[in-house]
């Protein structure tokens, strides 16, 4: 198979985009994001679209394709498991162990749904490691999303990945509320039965970042819509005798959110476009990507809501959702702090 | 050459760099560069016998089409030539203008006789214009510009006054903005006029900008230009102005990354090597931090540039996406020169005359960074161009 052109890749974000209004509109998406059964049920429609695949064969899919359809996610609000999805594809495709074929299987299906925990890789020194004892995984694992839902397991631990089912003894699963909708989750892990597969380092490490790129790529949909959103109340909405977007203040306010927009998405496609063209040096460009989307985008959101006003200051309006998805997705994994550090150990060497 | 990976920009593109690098080690030898950078600050830049060699072996007029003498190169391969030009710290400021600005006008709303008598004297690198354009009433309001021009038998009369136009101290010709119909609305009223600076009843009075090199202003008292020296029809000058800008803007834009990667680059070599109060300067966290996040920006400056040149390539004028990328990239501009008083500390005043400044050109580059957010459009006015032609908002 061929990599996909540019024009394929507007075919792909269209059709997610059709898929998502229809299934996954504006309306009640906040309510929707709190029932496991509608996120399970989205899950198996986005598989259907052939997206429980990405990165199963990235000659044929790249992470161009990932990002895209992570950028759509964050646009709909959709919490569909895509994270895990995505990491087991790029660590189990090429292996050929029968009990991972098995659960790639269902995952490509929708009938699977994974929740990941980079360990070790998250870049958050709160984020918990695991230990994996023979085939018992023990560990107490922060921030992990979509473990309500899922059905398996990805924990990064040692030189590998330990997969368990959600339903083996020892696992606990407890909902961490905060700014992140839906929850993020404390799972526990006590000596229960996994899988662990080899996986070299340098790949685990590949696909964490590849990971964080995702999110920055679900947070650039979100920051992008909610940017439409204020673009186009400043263009009704009147005060004082004119249009908001009339006043200087607000254009410029505006003016600078698409040059942070823009900056995002073409580092973030940089990234991508070399990683998939076998470029080294998309790691580097990866980390600028990130330290720049981190501060760029939240302030894009944050001056989205200064042109909304008041009305989108409301739970129910859809800015709110987008708000919380662009900073829970920046301040994933280290966040812009990881970025840059990587930046300065690339210009400068290390720092000892 | 940059401390970041370098883009790929085509094996046209690359080609292009070597044979442009070949000729600069030939031409431009480290003997030469060094009694360039030998000159007072204020004396660099210009030079009027390396734009005389650049042309005698076509290097005027890169992006000219062949059937004015040029070679007809991509923007992207004009923008390989400006950076290597401003890497090697090559002083082309002599012949800019007159390439850049006043050829691309001729080419478009020239004559004939215009044509034949004004592009062989650029293109060889001989005519050296300057931008008469702002005035004490019409800066980023341009069309406001008063400055009179009245028709006499062969002749327009010029009266007026003009002012923080570069080069103008050196220069043998102005690139003139003036009224010449006082009734029409502002952009109608507008002609281009090319007058020699020695004519009677020019007087130019150079003072010191910020940054170390002069710019002037001039005044113009009954000062006659002949009537052919008039580009474009009489009252269409916004247009002759307006088109050169816009391409313009692009290369200007190349020539600002190219500076601000060569300043970051040493930037962070020095930050790299070396040792303050017994400490390694690269150990402290928060210098990595800055530097991070200046190189994040940096590679997005980068791209926003990338991006205007892919418009200009489409065959469109990038608006406001060159916008953008001025913005951007003049105030990233400004965010490292202060960045790096932070981290060489008071050592960082120090100009490169001080013989134990840390990094001498720093404190240069900081006082340059004003003149790139104001020069060519001042950044709220391209913020407006972003808001109104990127994001269609309503005027006011």
């Amino acid at each position: 198979m061929e990599a996909l052109s540019d024009t394929d890749r507007d075919l792909l974000r269209r059709s997610i985009r059709e898929f998502l209004a229809a299934r996954w509109p504006a309306e009640g998406a906040v309510e929707r994001s709190g029932e496991t059964q509608t996120v399970t049920a989205v899950w198996r429609g986005l598989a259907d679209q052939g997206l429980g695949a990405l990165g199963a064969n990235m000659a044929e899919a790249g992470l161009r394709e990932i990002a895209l359809a992570f950028e759509e996610l964050g646009r709909a609000s959709c919490p569909a498991p895509l994270l895990g999805a995505v990491a087991v594809n790029l660590a189990f495709a090429t292996q050929q162990s029968n009990a991972m074929g098995a659960l790639l299987e269902d995952l490509h299906q929708g009938k699977a749904s994974v929740a990941l925990a980079l360990g070790a890789f998250d870049g958050d020194p709160s984020a918990g490691k695991a230990e994996l004892r023979g085939d018992a995984l023990s560990a107490k694992l922060a921030f992990v999303e979509g473990a309500q839902a899922a059905t398996h397991f990805a924990v990064f631990a040692g030189e590998g990945i330990a997969v368990a089912t959600s339903d083996a003894p020892g696992v606990t699963i407890k909902a961490t509320p905060g700014l992140a909708v839906p929850s993020l989750s404390e799972v526990t892990f006590d000596n229960t039965p996994a899988i662990r597969v080899a996986v070299p380092r340098e790949t685990l490490a590949d696909i964490a970042l590849m990971v964080r790129l995702a999110c920055a790529s679900r947070a650039l949909g979100a920051a992008q819509r909610s940017f439409e959103m204020a673009v186009e109340h400043a263009k009704i909405r009147k005060q004082f005798g004119q249009f908001i977007g009339q006043f200087q203040a607000i254009q410029h306010k505006l003016a600078n959110c698409l040059i942070s927009l823009d900056g995002a998405r073409m580092t973030l496609e940089t990234a991508a476009t070399a990683r998939d063209g076998g470029n080294p040096d998309w790691r580097t460009f990866a980390s600028s990507a990130l330290a720049f989307a981190g501060p760029a985008l939240r302030t894009v959101s944050i001056e989205s809501h200064r042109a909304l006003g008041a009305i989108g200051y409301a739970e129910e309006h859809e800015a709110p959702r987008h708000f919380r998805r662009v900073h829970a997705d920046l301040a994933r994994f280290g966040g812009v702090q990881r970025a840059r550090a990587e930046l300065a150990e690339f210009l400068l060497g290390p720092a000892s | 050459m940059t401390a970041l990976p370098a883009h790929d920009m085509g094996p046209a593109a690359n080609a292009f760099r070597k044979e442009v690098r070949d000729w600069l080690a030939r031409n431009w030898t480290p003997e030469k560069r060094a009694a360039h950078q030998n000159k007072p600050f204020k004396d660099r830049g210009w030079d009027a016998e390396v734009s005389r060699l650049m042309g005698r072996d076509g290097w005027i007029g890169v992006g000219w089409p062949k059937r004015f003498g040029g070679q007809a190169r991509s923007p992207t391969e004009q923008i390989v030539f400006v950076t290597e030009l401003a890497n090697a710290g090559v002083p082309y400021h002599a012949h800019n203008t007159s390439e850049s600005i006043v050829a691309p006008s001729l080419f478009a709303y020239g004559t004939q006789q215009q044509q034949d008598e004004w592009l062989p004297k650029i293109r060889n690198g001989e005519c050296h214009f300057a931008l008469g354009y702002s005035e004490p009433e019409a800066g980023s309001d341009l069309a406001a510009l008063r400055t009179r021009a009245v028709r006499d038998g062969d002749d327009w009369v010029v009266n007026g006054q003009k002012l923080w136009s570069t080069g103008a101290d050196k220069a043998q010709y102005m690139w003139l903005a003036v009224r010449t119909d006082p009734e029409a609305k502002k952009h109608a009223g507008i002609s281009m006029l090319m007058v020699d600076l020695k004519s009677p009843g020019v007087t130019i009075r150079p003072s010191m900008a910020l940054y170390g090199r002069t710019f002037s202003t001039h005044f113009y008292d009954d000062v006659r230009v002949p009537a052919k020296n008039m580009v474009g029809e009489v009252n269409n000058g916004w247009k002759v102005i307006t088109d050169a800008l816009a391409s313009e803007r692009v290369m200007i834009g190349g020539t600002r990354i190219a500076t601000i990667e060569r300043a970051f680059d040493r930037f962070t070599e020095y930050v790299k090597t070396a040792t303050v109060g017994g400490k390694a300067l690269k150990s402290d966290p928060l210098i990595r931090d800055r530097i991070g996040a200046l190189a994040a920006d940096l590679e997005v400056a980068r791209q926003l540039q990338m991006r205007s040149l892919r418009v200009v390539e489409q065959g469109r004028s990038p608006i406001h996406e060159a916008a953008m990328a001025k913005v951007f990239a003049s105030e990233l501009q400004e965010r490292l020169g202060q960045a790096a008083l932070d981290i060489l500390g008071t050592g960082g005043l120090l100009s490169e005359d001080a013989e134990s400044a840390p990094l001498g050109e720093m404190e240069q580059f900081l006082r340059h960074s004003l003149m790139g957010i104001i020069a060519g459009g001042s950044n709220e006015i391209q913020r407006n161009i972003i808001a109104q032609r990127g994001l269609d908002l309503p005027r006011q």
